[in-house]
């Protein structure tokens, strides 16, 4: 029989997580608009976004500490905490980074550069990738979650024209210097997205199956 | 209940023996001391006698040969002059023993007392003699409690294998008795043979049975109708526990938040969607507070109406309805195009009438000047008459039901007389305009379909190129009539073609104003079709011509 407490918090947890994922989503939607349609509105939005997802950071780590400590849990439910409490840490990173982008567009307002390099592309590949990973996590699937795994070599590859683009902008016209290194970082940032989001994923994958794939490609921060 | 039916029956029966042999010692026992205090009268009697008799010498022969009885001689003071059992030297003064002082005083006493434990009882009977002294005769026994100890254990003995034999009997008919209630079926208890006594509440079963099937076949009725309701509207409906998980929920819920959860009952809101009006929206009608969002799920418009529920002061849950009103915010979108586009369009034929007419009234102009000015004038408020005259059609039109009678109309008669009316500004551009002739009968207004004709065709003069040629071709088939109006113009895009029917939409914005046009003709002429149930297409490959078709459904 299951403890009622129990399985509330449980399901506590699982909500919060959406949540805050549900605030990564919008973080990094409305980075990528304040990149690309250049309203203020938004690059405000992702700033102030990044702060709430700390908050809930906070909050759910606290919550999965606690919820070990009391609640002794083992197997699946092991595994649904400890991936959550690892799942939290890389969408801190992601809001941190989403914020990352919005202030650096700021600076590249009206510039030329972004039209011609394929950098919307890249965000709505990111956007995509978050997206599917907080819904396998939402859904529990275990199919979702591989495939966004995979389709982060999509992200990659997208990174690496993204740099050879702009590589040949500053070429031809080294006067957009500036804007060709600023635009280079937030295609890192959204290159780097990607990874956190696969990372979910990973985590997702683990909580479900008790495998975990891929050590490889762990983020360090950024 | 055969346990305590078992523990009953055993109790009672254990009791009951234990009772039954105390009782009956008991009585036993009383006619036993009966007898025993005659049998000691008696002797009594005669020791008496023979002490009488033949005095101390008796008493000495009897020490020789012992009798069962123990004999005391008593005197008056109470000093014990003999016994047959002690010394007397050592024995204590008598004389307040009830026996013998009853002796003294009545002549005879009796009594009966323990030894110094209880297990022994002694029986005494003191005579006076002649002489004044006592004779006292004593009989030893067990005690009633001391027989009764020596009893205790055959009487252990019955009541535990009266005890056993209860308890084997006990279960054997326990299940026999409880056997029939056991077999009776709980889903159809009137058909069980049972006892009588509990028939009534057998009958009572049966009539709550059918109470329970009845309501429960009313509550699947009545879910089976929520849901065909639910199923079947066209709004999302969903409701959520106070902890925002779903209780229910529509296939259109689902579809309109996009969500692809195969069962969403049980699990939170959020897990069908997490955006962030939808979110709000539960977070307050979870707080109690009624809310309305516009929010947009990928291409659509999606409203969200989020009531709390409550019960007394307490929110339980939430209703949220929801609505897809991408036509209606379309709609809402084109509506204030349309008034923006009106004011410009009026405002520009304006700005220029009044530049001219202040110039003149200024008397800036020079007086030659002033015919081309008025002719200016002239022109911009016949483009303001045109136009105006275009949008009371186009309202016209809107309000659904110019009134006017519908009455026999000659398609292709009508088509020559637009043909005569656009002859001279096609003439000025060297545009050949031909009709393949023909005739067809359609019901309708004639003056609508004149102007949507008009409109089609002044289209296919104005936007060809010089010395192009426009081409008319009338047909019927299938119970449909069509007029096809091709041209050799400049061709309409096809990213441009779904809305060269929208008011004031010009296909080329750079150019309207150059050719005179209101960017309202395929707007009437779209509407003049609605309103005879006809149809307008238009199919261009973006560069060389296009061809407008008109379809009338046959008269």
């Amino acid at each position: 029989m299951m403890r009622e407490g129990y399985r509330k918090r449980l399901e506590t947890l699982h909500t919060e997580l959406i949540r805050m994922g549900a605030l990564c989503e919008e973080a990094i939607a409305s980075a990528a608009k304040g990149l690309l349609d250049e309203k203020p509105e938004y690059r405000e939005k992702a700033i102030r976004l990044e702060k709430e997802i700390d908050g809930f950071e906070h909050d759910i780590e606290a919550f999965c500490v606690k919820l070990l400590l009391r609640e002794q849990p083992v197997a699946g439910d092991l595994r649904q905490i400890t991936s959550a409490h690892k799942i939290v840490t890389d969408m801190e990173r992601i809001g941190d980074q989403a914020a990352d982008i919005a202030e650096i567009s700021a600076f590249m307002v009206g510039s030329p550069v972004k039209s011609d390099i394929h950098i919307a592309e890249m965000a709505n590949a990111t956007i995509k990738m978050l997206s599917d990973s907080v819904d396998s996590f939402v859904a529990g699937d275990l199919e979702k979650a591989l495939g966004v795994i995979e389709s982060d070599d999509i992200v990659d590859e997208l990174f690496h024209r993204v740099k050879g683009e702009l590589l040949a902008s500053i070429s031809n016209d080294p006067s957009l210097g500036e804007d060709c290194l600023d635009l280079l970082m937030i295609a890192k940032y959204l290159e780097r997205i990607g990874d956190h989001a696969t990372n979910i994923a990973e985590w997702v994958v683990y909580s479900i199956t008790g495998e975990r794939k891929g050590f490889h490609d762990l983020p360090g921060g950024g | 209940m055969r346990r305590r039916i078992l523990i009953f029956s055993c109790l009672m029966a254990g009791a009951s023996i234990v009772l039954t042999a105390v009782l009956i010692y008991m009585a036993v026992y009383r006619n036993f001391a009966g007898l025993l205090r005659r049998e000691i009268a008696t002797e009594s009697d005669l020791i008496a006698a023979a002490v009488e008799l033949s005095g101390h010498d008796y008493l000495k022969s009897l020490e020789a040969n012992p009798p069962a009885v123990r004999i005391t001689l008593i005197d008056a003071e109470g000093t014990v002059l003999f016994d047959s059992g002690w010394d007397p030297s050592g024995m204590e003064n008598h004389l307040d023993r009830p026996e013998v002082r009853s002796a003294l005083e009545t002549g005879v006493g009796e009594d009966a007392r323990f030894s110094r434990t209880i297990s022994r009882q002694t029986f005494y009977r003191a005579q006076r003699l002649g002489d004044g002294r006592v004779l006292r005769v004593a009989v030893t026994t067990d005690s009633i409690f001391a027989s009764l100890l020596g009893l205790a254990l055959l009487t252990a003995l019955i009541a535990s294998g009266v005890f056993v034999s209860a308890a084997v009997i006990g279960t054997g008919v326990t299940r026999r008795i409880v056997e029939p209630i056991n077999r009776i079926n709980l889903d159809r208890p009137e058909e069980s043979p049972a006892y009588d006594e509990i028939a009534p509440l057998l009958s009572r079963m049966k009539k709550q049975n059918e109470i329970i099937s009845a309501q429960i076949d009313e509550i699947r009725q009545r879910q089976i109708e929520f849901r065909a309701i639910t199923d079947n509207m066209r709004e999302g409906l969903l409701l959520l526990d106070c902890d925002a998980r779903v209780l229910s929920c529509n296939k259109n819920a689902l579809r309109l938040l996009q969500s692809n959860a195969d069962d969403p009952v049980g699990k939170n809101a959020l897990a069908l969607n997490r955006s962030e009006t939808f979110s709000r929206a539960v977070e307050r009608a979870l707080a109690g507070i009624p809310s309305e969002e516009l929010t947009t799920p990928g291409e659509r418009y999606l409203q969200i109406f989020a009531n709390p529920v409550r019960d007394v002061d307490v929110v339980c849950g939430a209703v949220l309805v929801l609505l897809d009103v991408t036509e209606r915010e379309d709609r809402e979108r084109l509506r204030r195009e349309f008034t923006a586009n009106v004011s410009h369009e009026l405002k520009t034929p304006l700005t220029a009438i009044s530049g001219y007419a202040e110039i003149i009234a200024n008397e800036v102009a020079r007086h030659e000047d002033i015919p081309r000015f008025a002719g200016c004038i002239y022109a911009e408020a016949q483009r303001l008459i045109t136009l105006v005259g275009d949008i009371m059609t186009l309202s016209r039109l809107d309000e659904g039901g110019v009134r006017t009678p519908r009455e026999p109309v000659d398609l292709g008669h009508l088509v020559e007389c637009a043909i005569q009316r656009t002859r001279a500004a096609a003439a000025k551009r060297g545009i050949e305009v031909a009709f393949s002739g023909g005739s067809a009968e359609i019901n309708g207004i004639i003056r609508v379909i004149e102007e949507a004709v008009a409109n089609v065709l002044d289209n296919a003069v104005k936007y060809n190129v010089d010395g192009g040629s426009v081409s008319i071709a009338l047909a019927e088939k299938n119970g449909e009539i069509t007029l096809e109006i091709t041209d050799t113009g400049v061709g309409i895009p096809a990213s441009e073609q779904g809305r060269i029917f929208e008011r004031f939409y010009r296909a080329d914005r750079s150019r309207g104003g150059a050719e005179g046009g209101t960017g309202l003709g395929l707007s009437i002429a779209k509407h003049a079709m609605k309103l005879h149930g006809g149809r307008i297409e238009v199919k261009s490959d973006g560069k060389h011509g296009s061809t407008v078709t008109l379809t009338f459904p046959a008269a």
